[in-house]
């Protein structure tokens, strides 16, 4: 580290930048930019809305020292307890669905298939398609009138009657739910699917001569080599999930009466109001949840890249 | 077995054995097949319907709806592009995408080889530091960001919404081109560099060219990341001319009418070249998808 250990620094001690010292200065220069932006831009933004989450501020006027009272607030009010169990339910379903049918799958498009990279192609389409053309696409789908879902269950008989899907309690949820795992799971199927690919081809051989039948196969050799990848995708999911707007707003808004709110849904409307102080306590809100799902993620991401 | 092995009367049954084992196979291959063309069923559905649905006439749209269109028109797309002006937008998103892109690729390409290459100080928490911000979500900062932007009269204003996107593009960039740059060889640098390269020029002649794939894939991501972008777009842009692309047609659906063909009609525009591009690079995503999990 320091420039001493260098020998060639020695003779020329007296000149202030030897070559490791320049070395130094580059290796920062280059990184520095970056570092200045991500911190103005990041930590110190994300500073700052822990601060305004504790003041009561309002567009126009910057507000004092409220302590907790905006959590309290929140605390009391319906809107927000539905939207901590709506975001709890999205995204323990969401990750279920998602880990089943981007496992299922990927095993499927791990043997050798003839087509199977076409089959992976198609597979992977809703990943490609931007969020907000994915749900505004499942707006019109699931439309009385004019949607492609009412059509093909009333056509084909499963079911009679057009439903209003996004208008009504009991099945608005589940609709953004499976708008959510349509355009989710690929990211879990591409995943999972290089996991699988990068098992040892012979592991398997050793386990069939062991005599494993295909369940104690997939137990003693797909599920260690994949778990790793299962655990990361599961902790960036579920803060991605939980964090999402689009799906929500584009949908139902986080209607009908809040069956399907959720918290940046009720943070961006809190801001429309113009209490930002409020608006800003129910993003800081699920903050704690989040740091630990995200401290997890990142010290797992790094110990991948060593 | 051992009694088939010693009387050869028994061996016809072994033989069947072997046939009940490959026509067990057929059927797991039929029954995979099954399974992934109705996956493939699923999820074309919706996007054939946006296609068609962007074809139809209104009134095929909503007074009889039909798995195909009637009559194929291009009216939808006319009301977009004239009567909705949506050229702005999309000539909005492409300045705003580019411009992150551009930005985010240059800065994170100096501090991933920086990462990379040298031991330093602080290396470590500089790496945290990047991945923290590439998980904090914008949902957490849209509300500070607005605040700033606003203080700093950059509401209301593309050149504001390039900065706010770098708060995503950067830390993913710079993430996944360590992973790219940590595939070219130290060897080839330093023989550049005996061969006279600076340090710089080694990173400008060598490194770059040797990771440009991964850099098509970053850019491609970034690019999109910015394309797709709704929630800071909505908060910070209130003037119709300064609209992206999701904004113009978040906007469509808010008004009282709903104007599902149209709305179609932008959802293709600023969809199928996109997914096209995906769909024949699709090797070359996936390995930039895996080296550091791209945000979906």
């Amino acid at each position: 580290m320091s420039s001493s250990a260098e020998p060639q620094a020695a003779p020329r001690a007296g000149r202030w930048l030897t070559a490791s010292r320049r070395m130094h200065l580059f290796a920062y220069a280059l990184v520095l930019p970056a570092i200045a932006l991500i911190l103005g831009l990041v930590a110190y933004p994300f500073l700052y809305a822990i601060y305004v989450a504790f003041t009561d501020r309002m567009v126009g006027s910057a507000g004092n020292w409220v302590g907790f009272a905006n959590f309290r607030y929140l605390a009391g009010t319906a809107v927000f307890s539905s939207a901590i169990w709506n975001t709890v339910v999205l995204v323990v379903v969401t990750d279920i669905l998602k880990l089943l049918i981007g496992l299922g799958l990927a095993l499927l498009v791990n043997q050798h298939l003839p087509g199977r990279g076409l089959f992976r192609a198609f597979l992977m389409l809703p990943w490609a398609m931007p969020a907000f053309v994915a749900f505004l696409t499942w707006r019109v789908l699931y439309q009385p009138i004019g949607g492609g879902l009412n059509l093909i269950l009333t056509q084909t008989g499963i079911y009679p009657h057009v439903i209003d899907w996004l208008g009504k309690r009991e099945t608005a949820m589940p609709s953004v739910i499976l708008a959510s795992v349509w355009r989710g799971f690929p990211f879990w199927f591409i995943s999972i699917l290089a996991a699988l690919q990068s098992i040892p081809k012979d592991l398997y051989e050793a386990a069939r001569v062991d005599g494993a039948n295909a369940w104690q196969r997939f137990w003693m050799v797909t599920f260690p080599g994949i778990r790793q990848v299962l655990i990361v995708t599961t902790l960036l999911s579920s803060i991605w999930t939980a964090n999402a707007f689009e799906h929500v707003w584009l949908l139902t808004q986080g209607g009908p009466s809040d069956a399907t709110m959720v918290f940046p849904v009720l943070a961006y409307f809190g801001m429309q109001t113009q209490r930002i102080g409020e608006a800003a306590a129910v993003s800081v809100a699920m903050l704690p949840v989040l740091a630990i799902l995200v401290i997890i993620a990142t010290s797992m991401l790094q110990k991948d890249e060593d | 077995m051992e009694q088939a092995l010693r009387n050869p009367v028994r061996r016809p049954e072994a033989r069947k054995a072997v046939l009940t084992d490959r026509q067990r196979f057929w059927i797991g291959r039929g029954l995979t097949y099954l399974c992934l063309v109705v996956a493939v069923i699923v999820i074309v559905f919706p996007i054939y319907w946006m296609v068609i649905t962007s074809l139809k006439l209104p009134r095929e749209i909503y007074r009889m709806p039909s798995l195909w269109p009637r009559v194929f028109t291009l009216e939808n797309f006319r009301v977009l592009l004239v009567d909705k002006d949506f050229l702005r937008p999309i000539l909005n998103s492409l300045i705003v995408s580019t411009a992150v892109t551009v930005i985010s690729v240059l800065i994170s390409s100096c501090a991933a080889y920086s990462m990379v290459r040298f031991r330093y100080r602080f290396k470590g928490l500089i790496g945290r530091i990047i991945l923290f911000a590439y998980l904090t979500p914008t949902s957490l900062l849209f509300i500070p960001l607005s605040i700033l932007m606003a203080r700093m009269n950059l509401g209301n204003s593309l050149h504001g919404l390039i900065l706010v996107y770098l708060t995503f593009s950067l830390p993913l960039s710079t993430w996944l081109l360590q992973g790219y740059f940590r595939g070219v060889p130290r060897e080839l640098e330093e023989q550049g560099m005996i061969d006279g390269l600076s340090r710089f020029g080694a990173l400008l002649r060598i490194v770059l060219p040797l990771s440009a794939p991964g850099i098509a894939a970053v850019s491609i991501f970034t690019f999109t990341g910015a394309w797709n972008e709704l929630l800071l777009a909505l908060v910070l842009v209130t003037s119709e001319s300064q609209r992206t692309t999701p904004l113009a047609l978040n906007y469509l659906i808010t008004s009282d009418v709903l104007p599902w063909g149209p709305l179609m009609a932008g959802a293709v525009l600023s969809s199928v070249p996109l997914m096209i591009l995906y769909f024949i690079a699709q090797h070359f995503m996936v390995q930039g998808l895996t080296a550091g999990s791209v945000k979906g």
